[in-house]
């Protein structure tokens, strides 16, 4: 029994094996390059494991170059944003998923087609607009922006869903004499955690990532997020590899220890069989 | 119900603000912008798209932008999907390949890309250096020199990169299939691939449909992974529209073509995505 | 009693527009200044040096600095001042000059430069001040210049047993062959973005070609001479004495293999010593690296032979405090400054007096070899259309090296392309 039960396991982690090696293969080469000298990156040929082990890039910027400060700082423009825009976006959602309303197709679509400009053209008018709230070189202002970019994806994502949750659980909860706000938070939320969990996640990680924003609208050298404080480890006569290389792994590390964290909830929820019985 | 004509607008007004007046008026100002408005002259000027017409680096940019958003989506599908079927399975240590699963996702924008061309670097990159030391080449190919390859090497990066977005939206949406129905599939004596035909994929509809939809205007528009591998190079092999936009407004300062660019980037964008987009908006039952 | 009420007025409308700012001494002004160099280590501190020494003889003048990466930096800056706002003082390199003095995004200096007397200008070397000059007035200081040279490694020369730099580009094809061997090239070209400007112009413009007409107003690029030169650059690539990937090589990327001691030579210009020597101090780089004009072809006496790097510091349309900001302006090209640029980052200044009287550059051999060469170089063209003309010329060089274009086919792409960017703006 046990012998024909084994066969398809390993073929899972085989194939989860395989999925974590193709993953894994640029960090691994992130990683090495981080513990090497900076002579020894660029070196020719190539070496792939660190010939002179040092630790220096990461005491580099941590003690030099002030990562600590630009972690946090794209640490808390990015929680905002996710969870502003997962807040925003639920209740948007809710309601393009349970109403029928004069304007429903036009706006939803209006939503989509916001993010089909580039951001490029978006930036400029974007900052005309801060400067004029007074929110120029602010977190707030960043994260605001942010969050309109994530906003018509949030909503779309909460939206598919939000769908998937069958009505008649909020129809029995109305008759109970729910209103629609407790619809939400006591039949919706619950079963919709992994989609939550993912929107959020989409949401961190994109504000995490973003360069072009955070370039335009921060200019404060002690606000700045850690994409620009990579960034300016380019300069005009050398680029710094080893410290790039460790800012970068830490910087993909920390995002990774959030979704740790949320992992948790992208598990069956009980809508499925509720419903039925 | 009765007496909720307003309730609708009052869920959807936070969203539908924000995104009027942060987005509404750059996104306005972009298109009069297009149209030559807002400029040194007060009137409409469409010569700008007059050119696109006549440059050749705008066709050969879109059909580059085609063909990576094509490769690039289909492949973040299969592989996503394939992911997100073997991360659903109840298995010990799942935790961790879940994470792992997440990690290309974090890569940042141009940053990535800056790595990624020191990767497939020809001298001093990770990937010389693996197939050299494993005799699979016996001199470093310049990868991102060569026009087709260093598309592939482009398309094979934003793949890495984006595929955990649609693995996890998929995942997410495996978790809403309702578990009897699989039982019952079990039951009935269905097959792995049946199953996955006839139950998973079903009820992944609209989920599947969105993460595609939203996948599309995603990769339409990316341009740091580009830039920082290729700058759009050898020549304009590897450009795409979004660079090619970033290009003239910000390096050549050509303002107007680079907003009729991007809007007619957006119209074509809206039109192949409304159709899908009804489908996802039809009333369940 | 004037100083008195000049105070006054100073400080009222000082307290006004400070509204909400950090708690400061009402007659404090912050001028903010940014510039990419500001990132660096060795330019950083030197700047921050400076500024101390700004705010210590000008008491009422906080100086707020703004780091923002090369690449970036004009993505930065013209998004801010478009939108009325951006660093009060900034710095540019001579490429995007032209643009943003066309969209009136730096501020008319010529009355201030009034106030300082005829002499005044009469300092800098007339040919650095054509990039900030527009219309007869005066939009930007320029505060370092240098020409490119080429820069070789001497120890790796008496290696493979050449006594001297090549003077022309035939004995360069000899010394090169000598110099490649395994794992190690002669030479690179900067064929990426970063640093083509200046080192693949200065090896066309050697040969006696340019991209564009003198008179800014046609393309150069069909004729004899750079169909000489464009051979010349890919009959280099394929004869195998630059690195492989050449195509992706940019300017940091071949200080880097200078470093490694990968090649002997590259075009580069004084900022290699300070810089190859910290990225490989084994190397002793002060020692071992040399500097020498670029080659020629035999019997050619072209009059411009290289092209010159320009540093330039501008005031911000939209700012403030115009008076302050110009203070910091001449500050920083001031004599003593000058001298101190060369002393951290050998630097060459753009002022004559410093560069020929300052002991220290007239007893380093590169300094003088490099202020001499500025006299028979020149800037790249000096027109708002010039960076999307040189996108064009740079993209169809990488497609001849792709061998996605045969180099007839690219040469005359680029002539046709560069001639319709020309025709779009033709008033000028």
């Amino acid at each position: 029994m046990t012998r024909t039960n084994l066969g398809p396991w390993i073929v899972t982690y085989a194939a989860l094996a395989a999925m974590a090696a193709y993953n894994l293969a640029p960090f691994l080469w992130m990683l090495t390059s981080s513990f090497k000298t900076d002579m020894e990156v660029t070196q020719i040929p190539a070496t792939i494991l660190p010939h002179s082990f040092t630790a220096d890039a990461y005491v580099r910027i941590f003690a030099q170059e002030g990562f600590l400060k630009y972690f946090l700082n794209s640490a808390k423009v990015s929680g905002a944003t996710a969870i502003l825009s997962a807040t925003v976006g639920i209740f948007a959602a809710y309601g393009f998923s349970r109403f029928e309303f004069r304007g429903r197709t036009v706006l939803i679509a209006a939503f989509l087609a916001s993010q089909m400009l580039p951001g490029v053209l978006l930036v400029g008018p974007y900052f005309r607009l801060l400067s004029t709230a007074g929110l120029y070189d602010t977190h707030l202002g960043l994260i605001l922006a942010q969050t309109s970019i994530t906003l018509p994806f949030t909503v779309w994502m909460l939206k598919g869903y939000i769908d998937t949750i069958p009505v008649e659980i909020e129809q029995a909860a109305m008759i109970d004499g729910a209103s629609r706000l407790q619809c939400l938070w006591y039949c919706i939320l619950p079963n919709i955690l992994p989609g939550l969990v993912a929107t959020m996640v989409f949401a961190f990680l994109l504000a995490w990532g973003d360069l072009l924003w955070a370039l335009c609208l921060i200019t404060d050298p002690d606000k700045q997020t850690m994409t620009l404080g990579i960034t300016n480890l380019v300069g005009q006569f050398r680029v710094l590899w080893s410290d790039v290389m460790a800012a970068t792994v830490i910087g993909c590390t920390i995002p990774a220890c959030f979704y740790l964290l949320l992992q948790r909830y992208l598990v069956q929820g009980s809508a499925g069989s509720a419903v039925k019985g | 119900m009765r007496g909720e004509t307003t309730t609708p607008y009052w869920f959807v007004a936070p969203a539908a603000i924000m995104l009027v007046v942060i987005l509404g008026f750059p996104a306005v100002t972009a298109i009069l912008e297009s149209a030559g408005l807002g400029g040194k002259t007060g009137f409409p000027d469409f010569r700008a798209y007059g050119r696109l017409f006549t440059d050749p680096q705008f066709g050969a940019t879109a059909l580059n932008t085609v063909i990576f958003v094509g490769v690039v989506v289909t492949m973040h599908v299969v592989i996503g999907m394939a992911i997100a079927l073997l991360l659903n399975l109840e298995m010990p240590g799942r935790w961790l390949f879940r994470v792992i699963a997440i990690l290309p996702w974090t890569m940042p924008d141009v940053i990535g890309g800056l790595i990624f061309r020191f990767i497939f670097d020809t001298l001093s990159g990770g990937v010389n250096a693996v197939l050299l030391r494993t005799g699979l080449m016996a001199q470093p190919y310049d990868w991102l020199g060569h026009p087709h390859w260093s598309l592939f090497a482009v398309i094979m990066a934003e793949v890495w990169r984006g595929y955990p977005y649609v693995m996890l939206i998929l995942l997410a949406g495996l978790q809403a299939v309702p578990r009897d129905q699989y039982e019952a599939a079990a039951i009935d004596g269905a097959g792995r691939i049946r199953t996955f035909v006839s139950i998973t994929l079903p009820n992944l509809r609209t989920v599947l449909i969105i993460a595609v939809v939203l996948d599309i205007v995603w990769e339409t528009r990316l341009f740091g992974m580009i830039y920082g591998m290729t700058g759009g190079g050898p020549g304009y092999a590897t450009q795409n529209l979004s660079l090619f936009v970033y290009k003239n407004y910000f390096q050549f300062f050509e303002t107007t073509y680079a907003s009729s660019i991007a809007v007619v980037l957006a119209a074509v964008l809206l039109a192949a995505a409304m159709p899908y987009l009804r489908l996802t908006l039809r009333r369940q039952d | 009693m004037w100083t008195n009420f000049r105070h006054l007025g100073l400080a009222a409308a000082v307290t006004g527009l400070l509204a909400g700012a950090a708690p400061a001494r009402a007659e404090d002004i912050t001028l903010t200044y940014s510039d990419w160099q500001l990132a660096q280590t060795v330019w950083g501190r030197s700047l921050q040096e400076a500024f101390t020494e700004f705010q210590a003889e000008n008491p009422g003048i906080k100086i707020r600095t703004e780091p923002v990466p090369l690449a970036q930096r004009d993505v930065r800056f013209t998004t801010a001042i478009r939108a009325g706002r951006g660093p009060d003082v900034f710095a540019l390199d001579a490429n995007p000059v032209r643009q943003y003095v066309a969209e009136g995004w730096v501020r008319d200096l010529t009355s201030y430069i009034a106030k300082e007397g005829p002499e005044y200008l009469k300092d800098f070397y007339p040919k650095t001040l054509e990039p900030v000059t527009v219309g007869g007035k005066t939009w930007g200081i320029p505060k370092n210049t240098v020409a490119m040279v080429m820069v070789y490694n001497e120890r790796l020369y008496k290696q493979a047993g050449i006594a001297a730099p090549p003077a022309t580009w035939e004995e360069f094809r000899e010394v090169a062959a000598k110099l490649t061997g395994k794992d190690r090239w002669a030479f690179t070209l900067v064929l990426a973005p970063a640093g083509f400007d200046l080192r693949v112009s200065s090896v066309f413009r050697s040969f006696g070609a340019d991209f564009l007409t003198p008179d800014w107003k046609h393309s150069a690029v069909n004729t004899p001479e750079m169909r000489k030169a464009f051979n010349y650059v890919l009959d280099m690539i394929a004869s195998g004495v630059v690195p492989p990937g050449v195509a992706q090589v940019d300017a940091n990327g071949a200080r880097r293999l200078l470093a490694n001691e990968q090649i002997a030579m590259a075009i580069d210009s004084t900022w290699t010593l300070p810089e190859v020597s910290d990225m490989n101090p084994k190397l002793d780089g002060w020692n071992v690296l040399k500097m020498a004009p670029i080659p020629v072809p035999a019997g050619t006496n072209p009059k411009v032979r290289t092209t010159l790097y320009e540093k330039s510091l501008f005031i911000n349309k939209n700012t403030p405090h115009p008076d302050a900001a110009w203070k910091l302006i001449k500050f920083m090209t001031d004599d003593k400054r000058m001298r101190k640029w060369f002393d951290d980052n050998a630097m060459l200044s753009t002022r004559i007096s410093v560069n020929q009287g300052y002991d220290k550059i007239a007893k380093a051999d590169y300094a003088n070899l490099v202020a001499g060469q500025i006299a028979e170089g020149d800037f790249l063209p000096l027109i708002p259309e010039w960076p999307e003309i040189q996108e064009t010329f740079r993209q169809n060089l990488q497609a001849a090296v792709a061998g996605t274009k045969t180099r007839d086919q690219a040469l005359t792409d680029a002539h046709t392309a560069i001639e319709a960017i020309l025709a779009r703006n033709p008033s000028k």
